[in-house]
């Protein structure tokens, strides 16, 4: 190696060490004349062939630069990219660029698409070891440009929303609410006009619909109607909002957000049964009007908060929120890989979610159009990296402990009973044994009898002889079967001659087997004795029972057939005191634990720990970890001054950032859902994404209005609705009109309330609420309500495979929250009506309409059973059709039907029982009901 | 029963946006107001209910419009009209397409490249060995040394492509083959490679490809599902989640028809049938139903998506009779049936392993179903083998994969004739592959383990170049070297020739933007013709 590319090795490597100080930069020598021709000649057309499509600036300037590097320069060169610098001049061996072009590492292989030929590489080769003489000597500029924190915090959605006083407006009759004003004075601007008020009809469907995802009954409307008291409608919107069903509608809206699931995408994985706990809870926050901040500090961090201590239910179930998230597969896939995946999953759903950014794009890369530079995505990750999801008992510390001491004397004292059992068993077996000749004598007298058929009191028999009934049975059972013990083998003989003899009387024989039998036995059982001796015993050390007599104590005594075994049942019977006793206290006092337990409480996936820092990922590759990343909260929504020598970021610091009073975005993002799920469009319309992708917000004052009012009502959701609900906008006819249209056809001024189709939920449970035959049940395990008469596909049936979630209900009557929502066999139907894709944050539903819903409205077995009971609840009303057709109507449409409508209604009925209606199974009055439940008017929100 | 199919996508003006956008495409559309004609009466007959769709059909936008439209209506209404609210209607491409529409043969369980489209001499060599360049590929099971392929290669057509004895009928059509042999995924797992494969993730969180390309293009024929995916009874390996639309609407979800041996047409696509009311009857509710519907808006206005609603009843109404025709196999004539080994002692073959098995009948079928299906203006069919992953030869690698090739390489031959002879194959791109290929080493005595690190697909028909191989494994089959083509690159590719662009094609959800492709992906222009 020459002195020059020493120097220059050197150089390069204190460039590396050294990046930040001002000059330091030395470059080599200018090359030689050989060098230049050879960088000319071999090196740069290589570059430009294989290298400058996406490493140049004319890459930045078409948007396919990769990997940050740039070899179109020297300082590009040098300076490197995501992975390093490229090269290090004079050393081929550590120089990134010749490894990725020797195809050494899988992960880093250049040029990607083919190995360059043997000869080119080893051009590159010889470059870098002459110390990658570079005559390029333009900069490149811009390619990496840096984010400018301070300037983006201007930026309409980075700055603290701020209250605005209402606008003045012409119409100043028109506005009920404040917000009007906001959004009469946009209206005047722009030409248009309110359109009327809706009908006291419409709106109680509506409101009935907005807030419980269920029509009104008849006697519902029929009263708002009739109440001609001041405050009518703020008495709807109180009984609406305290109705358990609240919390069920606007419950899901969060589920769409936390992607919530019952079980994971992945075959490896079973479902989660206790899914459904997170589910409750969040149905439940709802109801209770939990204030939101609360409701999300829980949510990331219930278990390291402070209280509320007694309820462990509300502090952990909520953890749902992320530990119901997505986990993928390990093993072969890749460790690092899948856990980095898992972390993008949890930054995504916060951000999206909560936050209205999409941090996780800053995944591999700073983010493009928002201040989010890669590091921060990493600072933010922090809060859950580390983190382990283990099953979390839903009870409190004391709760747990309890039932940890309940267990424990369980399993103490089950031991305890078994193993006084097992003592007793063998000590009394061998209390018997020491009798074994009077046995051995008594039993082959019996079994002679029993073979004869003689009668004998048994019992007597054997009080008589002084004997156990129970262990003589056993004995003569012994000798009636056949068997090769051998201690029993000349006993067996005699028997059987005493049998063929007819003999009852005690031989000489069988009186000298007694004795010899006998013998054996006490010199077994002393040599038992002998081998139990404590090993430490040095006077008389334990000696080894032989094998013969372990064998014989076996086969008379400790197996399960050997006529001396007690078997449990009989233990007790045969016991004397004080071990009677004894027994039955062990097992009374089992007994009474037991009865008495200390209950668990359910089991749900939970989080613990997380917060450790990370490193950032070189272009999200968990396998290069590149720079640290100071963990903490993102700095475009922290005050500028925050330090960032954190060296964790408990997820309790990350709920408190993002509840913060002062974060900009938190109640902004929250109250555009609420709005957007009132009129169909958020203020904002994409509710997910406040950056500058996202749309601007129509009416910015009232949104920042709305969300100062949020904080300031303790983050009360209620509130907000009854805000909405009593405002003239919320108010407003869904009819058209012909000059507004012109101006503002997509009615983002709200000029009227949009129509709206219902989604699938509210539709469903709606076609049930009609046929009378809605389960209204709260909370509870996930059930399949798979339409019946649906086809499974054979031999896999996801729920009844992985057990658990068994159709519990096969008619499938409870609300449509209550199904199984799976991430592995999503439900088709639900999909087909746009339900939300459980595995990613969802902000909005997406509204489509095509032929195959239809198909499912025409010809379903769920839709023809629900016109059935539909149809059955009209006919048991007494009288005539028109009063059939009137209720009929109220029930469907929540209105009474037009002349018109009844009319053609009646003619329908009439045409189809004339035409041989009898010869379909759907009745004319069934056609009625399914004709009315596959309406428009049925599908769509007045 | 009559098909109207366009015989080219209908080109419409563009969009506002500049490439097919997310979400707000169907957010603009739900919000525009139009006037419906009030004509389209729902007690008349069907004649003139189509004349009166003729009629107002500026205010209903196109919706559904497609199957009963000519030509130039449609191309008279995208000079006057906003783009239609419905999601399935053919739309505007990013560039010329030479395909049209794709069939996936999907050989579940991954065959070895080794054994059929990339053969490799120096595994004789150096057989029972471990040579160094192979020794750091890990793949999901320990392999031992080199186990060169027990089938014969030879050349075929006027390419002289190289293809093994185990695909004699495929070998026929060599010169229409582009066989990519430097194909790479990322992981030797099967539900994640699965995954790759069709959605471009390993983990099951993004939509398939056969939703991007329905979200992209549309659909030809409304009558019939856009996404249609055929198997016999029982799932492949990760079941329906390989063809889920995941977070883009329900419409582009791969519909499955996993059909036995002996089916009714009719029962085919669910719901399809009415069981409670004859045609007839059924036909009255419906002007019934209309008759409500015209009455509703009368009362309120006219409304786009409830008169899209209107529409989209009348087309489920004919979907009933159309997509239980393109089923219906009574049509096809003995000889077809005989081409694709569908007749006499062949009809009985079964491929048999461990892990599931499959059967011609099933499988034959399925390839002639997908013919009708293009022919009827299908995007996208996929057709896996039979349930599990029944080409995963762990053991007895020789034996099952002469077992299973036998059982499929008649139907796919008879599908590429098949469609050449129609013209279909022009415009069709075929794609015949597993989710990775296998090691060239051992796994126990006569067993492959599934590998990553390279395997071969090949691509026929729709805008690629045939007889040419493209990419190149190492000496041995084990890993791509030369021009390797990642599964991003394929799907790139696959759009490409679709004429779509990659970089393009995204979905806004819940303010994010998504791609098949996602960072991902060069288009491999080298293969196109």
């Amino acid at each position: 190696m020459s002195p020059q590319s020493l120097f220059c090795g050197l150089t390069v490597l204190c460039l590396h060490l050294f990046p930040g100080l001002p000059g330091t930069v030395v470059f080599a020598d200018e090359p030689d004349a050989a060098q230049l021709e050879f960088f000319e000649s071999s090196v740069r057309p290589l570059l430009i062939a294989h290298c400058y499509k996406c490493h140049s600036q004319d890459a930045v300037a078409s948007n396919a630069l990769r990997g940050g590097l740039l070899l179109d320069s020297r300082s590009g060169v040098l300076a490197g990219g995501d992975s390093g610098p490229a090269l290090v001049a004079g050393k081929p061996d550590e120089s990134l660029l010749i490894h990725s072009v020797l195809y050494t590492n899988e992960n880093l292989q250049m040029p990607p698409d083919g190995r360059l030929q043997d000869e080119q590489i080893a051009i590159l080769q010889k470059w870098v070891e002459m110390g990658a003489p570079d005559p390029r000597t333009s900069v490149p500029a811009g390619a990496k440009p840096g984010i400018d924190l301070n300037a983006a915090r201007s930026q309409w959605a980075f700055r603290k929303p701020q209250r605005t006083a209402a606008p003045q407006v012409q119409n100043s009759e028109w506005p009920q609410q404040e917000l009007d004003y906001f959004v009469l004075a946009a209206m005047e601007q722009r030409g248009l006009h309110p359109v009327r008020t809706a009908t006291r009809q419409e709106l109680i469907r509506r409101a009935t619909f907005d807030l419980l995802g269920l029509p009104p009954t008849p006697e519902e409307i029929e009263a708002f109607e009739n109440d001609t008291q001041p405050g009518a409608w703020d008495r709807v919107i109180d009984r609406l909002l305290a109705s358990p069903h609240y919390g069920e509608r606007w419950g899901r809206y969060w589920l769409d957000v936390a992607r919530y699931a019952d079980d994971q995408g992945n075959s490896f994985l079973t479902p989660t049964p206790t899914a459904y706990l997170y589910r409750d809870w969040v149905v439940q926050a709802f109801n209770q009007d939990m204030p939101y901040d609360e409701f999300l500090r829980l949510q990331i961090a219930g278990d390291e908060i402070p209280g509320p201590a007694d309820n462990y239910v509300t502090r952990l179930a909520g953890l749902g929120f992320q530990s119901l998230g997505p986990q993928f597969r390990k093993g072969a896939a890749g460790e690092a890989r899948a856990k980095a995946d898992e972390l993008e999953d949890r930054v995504d759903t916060l951000s999206r979610g909560i936050l209205g950014l999409t941090v996780s794009c800053a995944r591999c890369h700073d983010h493009k159009f928002d201040p989010i530079p890669t590091r921060d995505y990493y600072s933010l990750a922090a809060a859950y990296n580390g983190v382990e999801w283990p099953m979390q008992m839903l009870a409190s510390p004391e709760a747990i402990e309890k039932h940890q001491q309940w267990n424990a004397s369980m399993e103490q004292q089950t031991a305890a009973l078994k193993a006084f059992r097992e003592s007793q068993v063998l000590l009394t077996g061998k209390a018997a044994l020491q009798k074994i000749d009077a046995y051995a004598s008594a039993a082959v007298r019996m079994l002679v009898l029993r073979k004869h058929n003689l009668p004998l009191d048994e019992q007597q028999f054997a009080a008589h002889e002084g004997l156990e009934l129970y262990f003589l049975r056993r004995w003569v059972a012994v000798l009636e079967k056949p068997g090769d013990e051998p201690v029993l083998k000349d006993l067996r003989t005699l028997a059987t001659a005493a049998v063929t003899s007819a003999s009852v009387a005690v031989s000489p024989e069988l009186q000298l087997q007694g004795t010899a039998l006998k013998s054996v036995v006490v010199e077994a059982l002393s040599a038992l004795d002998a081998s139990q001796r404590p090993a430490n015993d040095a006077a008389n050390p334990p000696v080894p029972l032989a094998p013969e007599r372990e064998q014989l104590l076996k086969s008379l005594w400790k197996t399960n057939e050997a006529p001396f075994f007690v078997e449990d049942a009989e233990l007790s019977g045969l016991l004397a005191e004080p071990a009677k006793t004894q027994l039955a206290d062990l097992q009374n006092s089992l007994e009474n634990l037991r009865k008495n337990p200390a209950l668990p409480g359910p089991l749900m996936p939970g989080i613990r720990g997380g917060g450790q820092a990370m490193r950032v990922f070189v272009r999200g590759n968990p396998e290069q970890p590149g720079e640290p990343a100071p963990p903490g909260f993102l700095r475009i929504l922290s005050p500028p001054d925050t330090k960032s020598d954190a060296a964790t970021f408990s997820r309790l610091q990350l709920a408190q950032a993002v509840t913060s009073p002062d974060n900009p975005l938190t109640a902004r993002v929250f109250v555009n859902r609420i709005w957007l799920y009132h009129f169909g469009r958020g203020i904002v319309s994409t509710p997910g994404n406040f950056g500058k992708l996202g749309s601007p917000p129509t009416h910015p004052e009232l949104l920042d209005t709305l969300a100062v009012q949020f904080m300031e009502s303790g983050w009360s959701i209620k509130s907000l609705h009854r805000r909405i609900l009593q405002s003239a906008t919320w108010q407003l006819s869904s009819l058209q009109d012909p000059e507004n249209m012109t101006i503002d056809p997509a009615n983002e001024f709200l000029w009227r309330m949009s129509p709206r189709r219902l989604d699938v939920e509210a539709w469903r449970d709606a076609l049930l609420s009609v046929a009378g035959t809605l389960d209204p049940a709260i909370g509870g395990a996930s059930v399949d309500q798979t339409t019946p008469g649906v086809k499974e596909v054979e031999g896999f049936n996801f729920f009844t495979r992985l057990n658990g979630f068994e159709a519990d209900n096969p008619q499938g009557r409870r609300r449509t929250l209550y199904s199984v929502i799976s991430r592995y066999t999503p439900n088709a139907t639900l999909t087909l009506f746009d339900f939300p894709e459980p595995n990613v944050t969802s902000d909005q539903r997406t509204a489509t309409m095509v032929p195959q819903q239809q198909l499912f409205v025409l010809n379903s077995p769920f839709m023809m059973e629900v016109s059935r009971q539909f149809a059955k609840r009209l006919q048991s009303i007494p009288g005539e059709n028109s009063q059939r057709l009137m209720t009929a109507w109220k029930l469907a449409y929540g209105r009474p039907p037009s002349e018109e409508e009844l009319k053609v209604a009646e003619e329908f009925l009439l045409a189809t029982a004339e035409s041989g209606g009898t010869q379909d199974p759907l009745t004319p009055w069934e056609q009625l009901a399914h004709s009315l439940l596959a309406s428009n008017e049925f599908f769509f929100v007045p | 029963m009559i098909f109207i199919r366009f015989a080219s996508v209908i080109y419409r003006k563009k969009p506002v946006e500049q490439h097919v956008s997310g979400q707000n495409f169907f957010i603009r559309q739900a919000q525009q107001g139009t006037v419906l004609a009030q004509d389209s009466g729902p007690f008349d007959p069907p004649v003139s209910r189509r004349a009166a769709l003729c009629r107002s059909f500026n205010g209903l936008g196109a919706i559904g419009l497609a199957a009963v439209l000519s030509k130039e209506l449609l191309a008279a209404e995208a000079t006057q009209s906003p783009p239609a609210a419905n999601p399935l209607s053919s739309r505007v491409v990013h560039f010329p397409a030479r395909a049209k529409r794709v069939i996936h043969l999907w050989m579940n369980g991954a065959p070895s490249q080794v054994d059929t489209f990339d053969p490799k001499p120096a595994l004789q060599k150096f057989a029972g060995q471990r040579p160094e360049t192979t020794k750091n590929l890990t793949t999901e099971n320990a392999t031992g040394g080199l186990m060169p392929s027990p089938f014969r290669f030879k050349r075929y057509g006027q390419s002289g492509l190289e293809i093994s004895e185990l695909f004699p009928e495929v070998a026929r059509h060599a010169d229409e083959l582009c066989v990519i042999r430097s194909m790479h995924t990322d992981v030797p797992v099967h539900e994640s490679s699965n995954w790759m494969m069709f959605t471009g993730s390993i983990q099951p969180n993004r939509p398939s490809w056969g939703s991007w390309l329905l979200y992209g293009l549309g659909t030809e024929n409304e009558n019939l599902p856009g996404f249609i995916v055929l198997g016999e009874q029982g799932q492949p390996v990760n079941g329906p989640s390989n063809w889920s639309s995941r977070f883009l609407p329900g419409i582009y979800q791969g519909s499955q028809v996993a059909l036995p041996v002996k089916y009714q047409p009719r029962d085919v696509i669910p719901y399809l049938q009415n069981t409670q009311l004859s045609p007839i009857t059924q036909r009255r509710e419906l002007d019934f139903i209309q008759r409500l519907n015209a009455m509703h808006l009368e009362r309120r206005g006219a409304e786009n998506a409830m008169s899209a609603r209107i529409q989209s009843l009348e087309m489920a109404f004919r979907m009933e009779s159309s997509a239980a025709d393109a089923f219906d196999l009574s049509q096809e004539t003995e000889e077809t049936l005989t081409t694709y080994g569908l007749t006499g002692a062949e009809a009985d073959l079964v491929a048999t392993s461990g892990d599931g098995g499959f059967r011609r009948m099933t499988f034959g079928r399925n390839c002639l179903l997908a013919r009708r299906l293009v022919e009827r203006g299908v995007r996208v069919v996929q057709i896996y083998c039979g349930k599990s992953q029944p080409w995963d030869h762990h053991s007895g690698n020789t034996e099952s994969h002469r077992n299973h090739a036998m059982v499929v390489d008649r139907p796919i031959a008879a599908l590429l004739g098949d469609l050449k002879q129609r013209g279909l194959l022009d415009e069709t791109l075929v794609l015949w592959g597993g989710e990775f290929g296998r090691t060239p080493t051992s796994q126990g005595n006569d067993g492959r383990d599934h590998n990553h690190h390279g395997f071969t697909v090949w691509l026929a028909g729709g805008g690629v170049k045939g007889g040419m191989t493209w990419g190149a494994t190492d000496d041995f089959g084990f890993m791509a070297v030369e021009n390797r083509v990642h599964v991003h690159d394929l799907h790139a590719t696959m759009l490409h020739l679709m004429g779509l662009d990659h970089e393009k094609l995204t979905y806004r959800y819940s303010g994010r933007d998504f791609r098949l492709t996602d960072v991902h992906g060069h288009v491999v222009q080298e293969i196109i013709a």
